[in-house]
């Protein structure tokens, strides 16, 4: 072979080489152009977890709208879960029916419409007419709107309003400017330019923004939903930021170049049982074996690497209406195993599951994969729940939200949810547990339970509402309605050079104007 | 200077004592495996599916060889009981589009015109997808499970073997000692059995041979992938999907199944080459 031509391969070769290592070591730097840009990861942005957009009146596309500094609700919650003034600078509740709201005056949306009453009122009449959840919590009967301020009369009394508005379907948004592409026109410091469901949504500036400039010209949010590919991206610098990483994997981000933020929240593993009759579950002493043959201690010790607390009611302990002051089943398998045999389930053919009346003891285990350890949290119990002899089938899919609307597809539900979002118990039970529960899919109801809530959402006073909070949890574990397994340390990581992107009680607010890239 | 020079690929004959020694190496142990996959139930330390959460990611150590999974299942026994899963299903589907996929191409030629054509049209359908996304589309149809991977593969690649024997099938079908059998009186069931079969064989069962490598690597990619064993089902390639996110950290969990797929795959090809040039009649004379 001639010279020339084994240098041109050699140059080839090389060209090659360079070629194929563009694709490592993407570690952006923070100022393109000039401009300071980052890119988070989130493995929880999409249509699974029901955030297909930001527009916060569609399901709990809310939770992306205040997380990603879109929107801003009338009032805030401290990292204590207290309320305190946001969109709203005070408010007054002159009689049992009537709330009275003072707006902030330099408030603009970013649609370049100015914050007023008027504006809040056609967000929240639009919001209940679109969000059968929101319409339910608020019960809202009339609105009147002068110049900033706001008077918002209910139907009933409604001690918990305050909490609600505080939700993130609450997120103040400009109506007038439309929901194009499920985006949508907030006063948050930042602007939605772009998304596409499921894979990415991006951020601007808002140069407007009342609580001071933000620090990042843009922001690009993109949904991971796969853990190990976001700490890969982490790790490559493709994403600065991470939010939902598999806690399998921290210790490869516990060093210098990243920073955890960590806090305990209400967020919790839980199994919601279905009462549709052709389902095991509808059999009271299956439920009490299911609740007493999950091993909550050792799914969090070592699944979970001690990043949680294994769950006893609907909510942490500590609050007033706290899950220790309620008594719920232990691990307990050979307890279990006593309760299927009294209830005529046994094991006749030794294959190691019972039966009865010639039918399989199978539970169908319906869980997702967008939150890390739900899965690990199925077969765990697969195990436990083997050995006292149930069969667990599990189906860990992203389509989680189409097969729970189908009773027949399962008997478990196994998801992550925040009990006390709005810093008040009443919020948990509307959602799952009342027989007109949004999210009630297992068909669970105990007229008990439905009066207690009847009570509840009429009483003022805080340790009479926590004490029904009690009474109601105390229900639902007796019936085993529910199984809690654990409450979750919720974290964020990010490369050092990010500051002020810190993890919140309530798991909302994420980016704000603070945040920055040195 | 040009000096030419004898081409060194092929041409050269293989030393058949070399090549009985091949055979015999990569025979036995594919043998092993197979043994190994039947008795896997016998061959495990420990139950494969006992959680022991107090032993979690436990690295390798003279009690577990291999380690233990986060849910401290030891990861030999899993291995071992995986094989069952991995090796075991891959020779039933490799056999089952042997046979199948050589029986339709075996009657079309025998059979030709209109049969021959719409049987041939139709593996064409199938051969026109690309392999292992079709068996995507097709497993994740029937849903998650082995038996639909394993379905979901014999779809796909019995029209390879059908086209084979057709062909093989066809070159034969005007030799003289078919036309002497016919003459004989053999009916077609007979002629099929004693002088087709033993004659198109060879071809046929090196194709088979060197199939089994890959797909046991397609049958392990559609369970990492998620549509293949569930869990608890110990299945390399879904025990490896399980366990991706722990490579950095526990890499033992990882790489036991990894090796397990690497070492079985190694293992049948090279015995898929070894038959092929033993069968080679180049290599024979």
């Amino acid at each position: 072979m001639k010279n020339w031509q084994k240098l041109t391969a050699l140059a080839l070769g090389v060209c090659l080489s360079l070629g194929v290592m563009t694709g490592c070591g993407n570690d952006k730097a923070a100022s393109t152009g000039g401009q300071k840009v980052l890119t988070i990861g989130d493995t929880t942005f999409n249509s699974s977890n029901e955030e297909p957009d930001v527009n916060p009146h569609n399901a709990y596309a809310g939770w992306a709208c205040i997380r990603y500094g879109i929107g801003e609700t009338l009032i805030k919650y401290t990292d204590n879960m207290e309320i305190q003034p946001w969109l709203a600078v005070k408010w007054e509740n002159p009689d049992e029916l009537t709330w009275k709201f003072t707006l902030r005056d330099n408030v603009t949306f970013s649609s370049g419409r100015k914050l007023d009453a008027t504006a809040v009122k056609q967000c929240f009449e639009h919001l209940v007419a679109s969000n059968k959840r929101a319409a339910q919590d608020l019960k809202i009967a009339s609105m009147e709107a002068n110049g900033m301020e706001l008077i918002i009369k209910t139907t009933e009394p409604k001690p918990a309003l305050l909490n609600y508005l505080g939700d993130p379907y609450g997120c103040i948004i400009d109506v007038d400017a439309g929901f194009e592409n499920g985006l949508v026109a907030g006063t948050g410091p930042y602007i939605a330019t772009d998304m596409k469901t499921d894979d990415h949504l991006t951020l601007k500036k808002n140069e407007n923004y009342w609580g001071g400039t933000p620090k990042l010209d843009k922001i690009t949010i993109r949904t991971i939903t796969d853990g190990n590919t976001l700490a890969n991206a982490l790790q490559s610098g493709e994403v600065q930021a991470a939010y939902g990483m598999a806690y399998e994997s921290y210790p490869l981000f516990r060093n210098d170049k990243y920073t955890i933020s960590q806090i305990s929240t209400s967020r919790c593993f839980f199994g919601k049982m279905n009462f549709a009759p052709d389902s095991v579950c509808a059999n009271p002493a299956v439920r009490k074996a299911i609740s007493m043959g999950i091993d909550k201690e050792n799914f969090v010790n070592k699944l979970l690497d001690s990043n949680g607390f294994p769950a006893n009611g609907v909510f942490p302990a500590g609050p007033a209406f706290g899950g220790d002051k309620v008594k719920a089943e232990e691990f307990d398998p050979e307890g279990a195993k006593k309760v299927l045999e009294n209830a005529g389930w046994t094991d006749t053919d030794g294959d190691g599951i019972r039966e009865k009346n010639g039918k399989k003891l199978v539970v169908k285990w319906l869980t997702y994969p967008s939150r890390q350890e739900l899965p690990l949290l199925a077969e765990s119990a697969q195990a436990t729940l083997k050995d006292i002899g149930i069969e667990v089938d599990i189906n860990n899919t992203a389509d989680n939200n189409q097969v729970v609307k189908d009773p027949k597809a399962w008997d478990i539900y196994a998801m992550a949810n925040v009990q006390a979002p709005t810093g008040d118990p009443e919020y948990w039970f509307t959602v799952f547990a009342t027989s007109n529960a949004t999210k009630n899919q297992g068909k669970y109801n105990n007229a008990k339970l439905d009066e207690l809530e009847a009570q509840l959402s009429r009483e003022f006073n805080p340790e009479k509402r926590a004490q029904l909070a009690l009474e109601m949890q105390q229900i639902i574990l007796d019936d085993h309605a529910f199984v809690f397994c654990s409450f979750l340390k919720m974290s964020m990581i990010s490369k050092a050079n990010v500051k002020n992107y810190t993890s919140h009680a309530c798991d909302y607010y994420q980016v704000t104007a603070d945040l920055d890239v040195e | 200077m040009n000096v030419k020079k004898e081409p060194t690929i092929r041409l050269q004959k293989i030393q058949p004592n070399r090549l009985n020694q091949k055979l015999y190496i990569f025979g036995g142990l594919a043998l092993l495996l197979i043994i190994c996959s039947f008795f896997s139930d016998q061959l495990t330390p420990y139950d494969p599916y006992l959680q022991d959460l107090s032993l979690t990611k436990a690295p390798p150590s003279s009690e577990h060889l291999l380690g233990t999974d986060r849910y401290g299942r030891d990861m030999l026994s899993r291995v071992i009981a995986g094989s069952k899963t991995s090796i075991f299903s891959t020779l039933l589907l490799v056999g089952f589009i042997a046979t199948f996929g050589s029986l339709v191409g075996i009657i079309c030629a025998r059979v030709g015109k209109t049969f021959d054509t719409v049987l041939m049209r139709t593996a064409d359908m199938f051969l026109a997808f690309p392999g292992l996304v079709f068996a995507l589309a097709v497993a994740a149809v029937l849903g998650g499970g082995v038996h639909n991977a394993i379905f979901a593969l014999a779809a796909i690649s019995w029209p390879k073997y059908a086209r084979l024997a057709r062909s093989q099938t066809l070159a034969i079908e005007s030799a003289p000692f078919i036309q002497a059998a016919k003459m004989a009186g053999s009916g077609p069931i007979k002629l099929i059995r004693k002088h087709i079969l033993p004659n198109i064989a060879g071809p046929i069962l090196v194709t088979a041979m060197l199939d089994i490598g890959t797909m046991m690597m397609e049958l392990a990619g559609l369970s990492f992938l998620g549509l293949g064993a569930k869990p608890p089902i110990p299945e390399w390639g879904s025990m490896m999907s399980d366990t991706r996110n722990l490579l950095p950290t526990q890499p033992w969990v990882t790489l036991a199944p990894g090796f397990a797929i690497f070492i079985s795959v190694m293992i049948f090809n090279l015995l898929g080459d070894t038959v092929r040039d033993y069968l080679d009649p180049k290599n024979r004379r």
